[in-house]
């Protein structure tokens, strides 16, 4: 019984590892309330509502996310989605080492879960691809031992994810699929070739939902999103140094407190060629046959050596990556090449526990005591090296209430049966609430309403020189309304505002929320007005 | 014995560093300006 107890102790504990960390991690943002920040937006009572006409981005983790919020309020929805992350990812990079001691899999969970990449990435708001994220250890584990139901169920938090989260586990796993031995009955280069064909195709396959509305869409990707979004020093080494260390995030708000300080960036970078030192020696032969080799180790090194290329494309060679979108948008995906670091974050993880096991394993019959707390220091490491991660990053992720004047609009306009958009003013997609402590965050607007919501996508990112860099929208319906908005637009005509309504009721605008002191379309209906937010219905003069 | 000390040598700069690192973020972040509308980012 004891033994099984043991067992069972030592399979779950990566897991319990990565909830002790989320928990760490996340502190503040598991109170009541909402986490919202940047790209993390969630609502309550989300509804189901078709992707809008922009690039899917939230698709279909938005669908999912109201799916869920049927059953259980969304804000616990959002707090089991970020603590999954840290489990998923604990977990799984756990399960990649092979060795069978438990510390160099804590070592390893707690690296994954707990480096600068994650860290960036969660305070971006970006959950959805964090949900790739945290399942692509999983995702290469069931590429390397085949089977196709297992490599789908791997990729099932990517395709809820998404475009990015799929696209960060997409190179690793055919990387692996095509480099891993084949199984026994069927080896060599057919079953190779075989293999990751399939996995290309359960890929498409849970891409779908995405792929079609994001070809449909008409969307097109602005080259100057190549400059606004290259990987950027976050420290003293330089662009290379920080993503060596697996910083380098475009947005300077995005960074870890402190973790631009000599200390911690020199920590990181000794830790990074520590855990390439601990991959290299897991090399096997080619055939994995050698004690020690990892069926996945090609695979991985390549993928993660691409993601290393990718990233460090747009911060020295933007030349080459706006020619390459602007001849084919789809380029855009790899703007943000930082974003594609993830699976260099896992081979540091798997690198780290191969060192961490070689230094706890000699001598041979090393006492328990040594290996105690030799394994210790290294499963704390990547918390002591990135402390202010700690806390929320020490407040930065922390749990809001909605104002009730916000579900009061939402009901209103909810309740209307009646077809029409909404359009979200003032003009530009970020706010930055007092209620939510001045954090920028995406306006709710986008994800509350049960009907199409027109916001203004263009992106706007400042530079150190207080200059400003525009990303275009991406949404044609976004760019028509954009144009009716501009001041001195030639569609006002002597009636002014009236005429503004009137070209927005013709693009199918019903709803206008603004703030309370805007006049511009004084002459349309006020259907609700709080200390935060007016709501006007527009309607045909008849 | 080596490698314990070795490890808890490592261990205690980590967190004499951790705590630095802490104490330099611990102060309050300044407000926001008030702004209506804002960057997706500053690089």
């Amino acid at each position: 019984m004891r033994t099984e107890w043991g067992e069972a102790a030592r399979r779950f504990a990566p897991a319990l590892l990565g909830l002790l960390l989320g928990v760490l991690a996340l502190w503040p943002a598991l109170g009541p309330g909402f986490v919202l920040r940047y790209d993390m937006v969630f609502v309550p009572d989300p509804p189901l509502v078709p992707p809008g006409q922009g690039f899917p981005r939230a698709v279909p983790s938005d669908l999912v996310v109201a799916l869920l919020s049927r059953v259980v309020p969304a804000e616990a929805v959002q707090k089991a989605v970020l603590l999954g992350i840290f489990v998923l990812a604990a977990s799984g990079a756990a399960a990649l080492v092979p060795s069978r001691r438990l510390g160099p899999r804590l070592v390893a969970a707690a690296f994954y879960a707990w480096n600068a990449y994650l860290a960036q990435r969660l305070l971006l708001g970006q959950w959805a691809l964090l949900l790739g994220v945290a399942g692509l250890p999983w995702a290469v584990r069931a590429a390397a031992l085949g089977g196709r139901l297992r490599l789908a169920a791997a990729l099932i938090p990517a395709a809820v994810g998404g475009f990015q989260a799929m696209l960060v586990s997409a190179v690793a796993v055919l990387a692996t699929a095509a480099t891993a031995p084949a199984p026994a009955p069927a080896p060599g280069l057919g079953a190779r070739v075989r293999r990751t064909g399939e996995a290309a195709l359960i890929m498409g396959g849970l891409s779908l939902p995405w792929l079609v509305p994001a070809l449909l869409s008409g969307a097109t990707t602005d080259p100057a999103g190549v400059d606004a979004f290259a990987a950027r020093a976050d420290g003293p080494f330089g662009v290379a140094g920080s993503l060596l260390g697996l910083g380098g995030v475009w947005n300077a708000h995005a960074t870890v407190p402190g973790q631009g300080s000599w200390w911690s960036a020199g920590v990181r970078l000794a830790l990074a060629a520590v855990a390439i030192w601990g991959f290299v020696r897991l090399r096997g032969t080619r055939d994995g046959s050698r004690a020690g080799g990892v069926p996945y180790w090609t695979g991985l090194a390549v993928a993660a050596g691409a993601g290393l290329g990718v990233a460090c494309l747009g911060a020295f060679a933007p030349g080459l990556l706006k020619a390459l979108v602007g001849w084919w948008p789809g380029f855009g995906t790899i703007r943000d090449g930082q974003l594609h670091l993830a699976p260099f974050a896992l081979l540091q993880a798997v690198g780290l526990a191969s060192a961490a096991d070689r230094w706890a394993s000699r001598p041979a019959a090393a006492p328990r005591a040594v290996v105690a707390v030799t394994v210790a220091v290294a499963v704390a490491v990547p918390v002591l090296v990135l402390p202010t991660f700690a806390l929320g990053a020490f407040g930065r992720l922390t749990a809001v209430p909605y104002p009730q004047e916000w579900r009061r609009v939402q009901e209103i306009v909810n309740g209307d049966p009646a077809p029409g958009a909404l359009l979200s003013l003032p003009w530009g997609a970020h706010r930055a609430f007092r209620w939510n402590g001045g954090r920028v965050v995406l306006d709710p607007a986008t994800k509350l309403f049960g009907r199409r919501v027109i916001w203004n996508d263009e992106l706007l990112v400042g530079l150190p020189d207080g200059g400003r860099i525009r990303v275009a929208a991406e949404d044609p319906l976004a760019a028509k309304v954009g144009a009716v908005l501009r001041p001195g637009a030639p569609e006002p005509g002597p009636a002014g505002a009236g005429d503004r309504a009137g070209a927005l009721l013709r693009l199918g605008v019903r709803y206008v929320l603004t703030r309370p002191g805007d006049n511009t379309f004084q002459d349309a209906l006020t259907v609700f007005e709080g200390s935060e937010l007016r709501l006007v219905r527009l309607s045909n003069p008849d | 014995m080596i490698r314990v000390l070795a490890a808890l040598a490592v261990g205690a700069v980590l967190a004499v560093g951790a705590s630095a690192a802490v104490m330099n973020v611990a102060a309050p972040t300044p407000e926001p300006p008030n702004r209506p509308l804002y960057n997706y980012g500053d690089k």
